[in-house]
């Protein structure tokens, strides 16, 4: 018996189920890379418009690789100069909108998350975070005329940096809100035992201890002002204008200069994303603050 | 240097947690406060801390009243529980918190975080994060934080209970001979006994409903417990506590247990209150080491009974033994070994036995 049993161990049934499994593996590659080709394509697709001449983009059966590559698109773009102050008025538009709703709302958040009675409880929380729940093109026509009544009216830097509030203060907020709660209570209660004032025991230990958080929530904040449209298109246009007012500008007549669009888009996507690979580090490690302690 | 003074403190929430506590902690005092878990010692050090507020009562530090005092105004230093160390900070940097706070110059803070460092033996860690650091060097990295805050009044919280048994050994010697602890008031708080019988200068026992049932020295505790709780709790191995009534037997007052035919004496000393009581029935609480083995029987009160467990402990003996219905634990000589089911002979000292009320607890001799 010992022997047989030795001779013929349960190969044929282990095979089997190493065999499903593996199926099982090659199905859920095959299904990841779909959904990369899926994502990316579009990407790709940018890309190689971007490099493409304009009579390419217009073909009725579009190409996938340039027949004839034009860097020189990347230059076309800016021979209209006021497409660079664009990116740089939206860059400042961005930057300074997601310092104000890092400081407001890092304030803001605090106090809910530590003084949640005086100020004013869970239900005045969820109430500012319901302001992101409204459909922005609800309160477009009002904002434009609540902005033209102000000193520095619709068209400016600052009619967007406070308008752009609306959106990423809530989040804000909210955001840091989570984040200050799971940063230990105990530890700025050290710190008022070591003799530091509550202000300053809020700068020198709690920040820090949020400042992974911060930084995941300044990445969002700056992504969404310097990509928005919807308000930018009717507030400003004459003395600033964002990029994303200028991409559908460029046409030539009736025909759209695909390539720049492109070219101007894949510009316009330099500064996110190096931000992200500079701060990518940072960023993990805040999106998963409320996941895992420490 | 301050001496404290606790006066009729009292904090709630849904229920009282503290209830009119009163206590002073001289100046170089340690003062332990002890009590099982959950019972608000925590909570007390955090009124004198000032991260609560009192309902009631009033806190003095020297010649000053603080109740109402923010914490970074009272000169307190309290370490944590949980240590509560600034993860983002070095070690150094940790210690040297406080003297950052009172804008201590360079040169003086970085020798007080080094003597302090060295006092505790961190010295060589001083650039290190606190995640990089063991359980016991955490303990101290927190020690020495409040150590270098040079306060009117220490507050430890459960400093040492969660080390394990060798290091927690070592720091509760360094506590004895930590010069700077000696100077202030210090207000210790655990739930471990035998680290309040070792420490304290005078021991507070809180109980049920906040209060402190008892203070006194160790020695007191130990000796003149003022309720069963504190007779419990004090002391290793565990008190017995036998469920008894009083009894005449031939003109003399004797108690006996409710099970079993275990009887004794009552002493002289103790003899009047007793007698003088309106209810028979009470709580014995005698002590393991006022109980032996007999070596030829012969004692006036001996008893009879077999070993049920013997534990050797090396420099003592654990014996626990069955008298017919009650078991009862004694400290055996450490060179002596008794087996199991082996028939001994147990001799008591009557005069040290406790009387506890059979309802309350409270003990009827020192009480009366």
């Amino acid at each position: 018996m010992v022997a047989s049993d030795a001779l013929s161990p349960p190969k044929a049934v282990e095979v089997t189920l190493a065999d499903r499994w593996r199926y099982v593996r090659y199905l859920f590659i095959a299904f990841l890379a779909l959904w990369l080709l899926f994502t990316l394509f579009p990407l790709y697709f940018m890309a190689i418009t971007a490099f493409k001449s304009a009579a390419e983009t217009n073909l009725t059966i579009p190409t996938f690789w340039p027949r004839e590559w034009f860097p020189s698109n990347f230059a076309g773009v800016f021979a209209e100069p006021t497409n660079f102050d664009a990116l740089i008025d939206s860059f400042i538009i961005a930057s300074c909108n997601t310092m104000l709703a890092l400081v407001l709302g890092s304030l803001a958040g605090y106090a809910f998350a530590r003084f949640p009675r005086q100020a004013g409880g869970e239900n005045l929380a969820f109430w500012i975070l319901s302001n992101r729940m409204f459909p922005p093109v609800a309160i477009l026509v009002p904002m434009f005329f609540l902005f033209d009544n102000t000193p520095w009216g619709t068209d400016s830097h600052l009619s967007l940096i406070i308008l752009y509030l609306v959106f990423n203060l809530p989040l804000a907020t909210w955001l840091m809100m989570v984040f200050f709660r799971e940063a230990p209570r105990e530890l700025e209660e050290a710190a008022y035992l070591d003799g530091w004032t509550p202000f300053k025991a809020f700068i020198k230990v709690t920040l820090p201890l949020v400042l992974p958080g911060m930084i995941s929530v300044a990445m969002l904040c700056w992504i969404f002002a310097w990509n928005e449209y919807l308000f930018a298109n009717l507030f400003v246009g004459t003395a600033v204008r964002t990029y994303t007012i200028v991409i559908p500008t460029f046409t030539h007549g009736s025909q759209t200069l695909w390539n720049l669009q492109m070219a101007f888009s894949l510009i316009a996507m330099i500064p996110p994303v190096t931000l992200f690979i500079l701060l990518r580090r940072y960023m993990v490690r805040g999106l998963s603050l409320g996941v895992v302690k420490g | 240097m301050a001496r404290l003074v606790v006066e009729g403190l009292c904090k709630g929430w849904d229920f009282p947690v503290i209830d009119d506590l009163s206590f002073t902690v001289e100046e170089g005092e340690f003062f332990v406060v002890v009590g099982p878990s959950g019972i608000g010692k925590t909570t007390l050090l955090r009124l004198i801390a000032g991260l609560e507020t009192p309902d009631r009562g009033r806190i003095d530090a020297g010649a000053r009243e603080i109740t109402k005092v923010p914490p970074y105004r009272r000169r307190v230093a309290m370490t944590f529980e949980s240590y509560a160390l600034y993860s983002h900070l070095s070690v150094y940097e940790n210690i040297a918190s406080p003297l950052r706070a009172r804008k201590v110059d360079r040169a003086t803070r970085d020798r007080q975080v080094h003597d302090v460092a060295q006092l505790l033996r961190i010295d060589h860690l001083l650039s290190r994060k606190p995640g990089e650091i063991s359980g016991g060097q955490k303990q101290r990295t927190a020690l020495g934080r409040t150590l270098v805050a040079d306060p009117d009044i220490f507050l430890l919280d459960e400093p040492i209970s969660h080390l394990d048994a060798k290091i927690r050994h070592e720091l509760r010697s360094q506590f004895h001979t930590l010069e700077d602890l000696r100077r202030v008031a210090t207000v210790y708080v655990t739930h471990d006994y035998a680290e309040a019988l070792s420490l304290g200068d005078r021991i507070g026992v809180m109980g049920n409903g906040g209060k402190l049932v008892q203070i006194g020295q160790p020695r007191d505790l130990f000796e003149r417990p003022a309720t069963l709780t504190v007779a419990e709790h004090l002391g290793q191995p565990t008190i017995n506590v036998i469920a008894a009534e009083l009894a005449e037997d031939e003109g003399n007052l004797i108690v006996r247990a409710r099970e079993g035919n275990l009887r004794f004496k009552v002493a002289d000393r103790h003899k009047q209150v007793l007698k003088d009581l309106k209810t028979r029935e009470l709580t014995l609480g005698l002590r393991p080491q006022h109980v032996r083995p007999l070596e030829n029987g012969g004692a006036a009160t001996s008893i009879a009974a077999n070993v049920d467990i013997f534990e050797p402990l090396g420099s003592m003996g654990i014996m626990i033994a069955d008298t017919g219905g009650v078991r009862i634990t004694a400290l055996t000589h450490p060179e002596k070994h008794y087996g199991s089911g082996e028939q001994v002979t147990l001799a008591v000292e009557e005069d040290r036995l406790h009387y506890f009320d059979a309802e309350t607890g409270r003990n009827l001799i020192e009480a009366g």
